[in-house]
């Protein structure tokens, strides 16, 4: 569990980024991020199922039931409360593995959180990495909602209620008995173009 | 959501011309140089760093240094906040017709394909 493990890909990297300045200590906010106690409803109600957020940990992303699980992973930086990382993959697709960073700075008036989704050049634009442009911006916005308000956006609490409507939709793909710890993607599945 | 004054920075930052432009070439490029954006102006580069340290500052741009070089990224979050200040009452009714789709679906699903398709569209025709 605590091998060393490369923190950064090496080769091309389509990066985007996103930001949020939270109005709280850098402390409530990292606390927040990676509170593995109940559904985290920043990050569509996925509760975490790990061993423990570390360097190397395996995790899965679980719907509050357990019956379901939407994202797979595995950390590879964790350096609290400043710097979180760790490799991403939807469980109802087999689009490519890529990267989720966030950073956490102290700033005037409060936090400044930002969101990075890092893809490997190597492989095309995949629907995967359009849905986590969009869930980057969800995150912010309701990780902001809930340190401050201690609940969602209205639109965001509209948008769980869906999630939970649409449960018996879930493919059978996603059941947690299908997803062991064990597949939880590392760097090296990550395909990537010749170092400059 | 957003602070008043966090609101009024985006806002003045988008009322140029220029400094949309500028955003729509990073939106198009991430992770450019100030240089690649400049390249598309006919100012000079201190007007450029100056129009881009508005955009900075109202959190439109991020900007990441990794050695000698910037590399910009736009920061899409403070316009989606703006968006659903005054949308979000709407999503009320956006539920509501993701909702018409699961009865729809269900009904279906229960009462087999045979012939119940205009019922559906008639149902339909009536809500709307």
């Amino acid at each position: 569990m605590s091998e060393p493990v490369a923190k950064h890909l090496t080769g091309e990297i389509r990066t985007s980024m996103y930001r949020v300045i939270i109005k709280a200590s850098i402390d409530q906010v990292w606390s927040e991020l990676i509170r593995s106690d109940r559904p985290l409803p920043f990050f569509f109600n996925g509760q975490y199922d790990t061993p423990g957020l570390q360097d190397g940990a395996a995790f899965a992303m679980r719907t509050p039931d357990g019956k379901h699980t939407l994202v797979m992973g595995k950390v590879i930086e964790f350096e609290p409360p400043h710097r979180y990382a760790h490799t991403f993959r939807f469980t109802t697709s087999d689009d490519p593995v890529s990267i989720v960073r966030y950073a956490l700075k102290e700033v005037e008036g409060g936090v400044e959180f930002t969101l990075i989704n890092e893809h490997s050049a190597a492989d095309e634009v995949s629907k995967s990495e359009k849905q986590m442009a969009q869930g980057a911006k969800f995150i912010c916005e309701n990780l902001k909602a809930l340190v401050e308000t201690g609940k969602a956006t209205t639109g965001g609490r509209m948008m769980l209620f869906m999630f939970s409507l649409m449960a018996p939709m879930t493919p059978k793909s996603a059941l947690s008995s299908n997803w062991p710890l064990e597949r939880a993607p590392g760097l090296d599945d990550i395909r990537m173009t010749e170092e400059a | 959501m957003m602070s008043p004054d966090a609101m009024d920075a985006v806002f003045q930052a988008l009322a140029s011309a220029t400094r949309r432009e500028m955003l729509d070439i990073v939106r198009n490029d991430p992770g450019c140089s100030v240089g690649e954006v400049a390249r598309n102006f006919d100012v000079s580069r201190v007007a450029v760093m100056r129009h881009l340290s508005v955009l900075e500052e109202a959190g439109l741009i991020i900007s990441d240094k990794r050695g000698r070089t910037r590399h910009l990224y736009m920061n899409v979050v403070p316009i989606q906040m703006i968006h659903d200040r005054w949308s979000s009452e709407y999503s009320a009714l956006w539920a509501g017709r993701m909702l018409d789709i699961k009865y729809l679906a269900e009904q279906r699903r229960a009462g087999g394909d045979g012939g119940g398709e205009d019922d559906h569209a008639r149902e339909k025709g009536e809500q709307s």
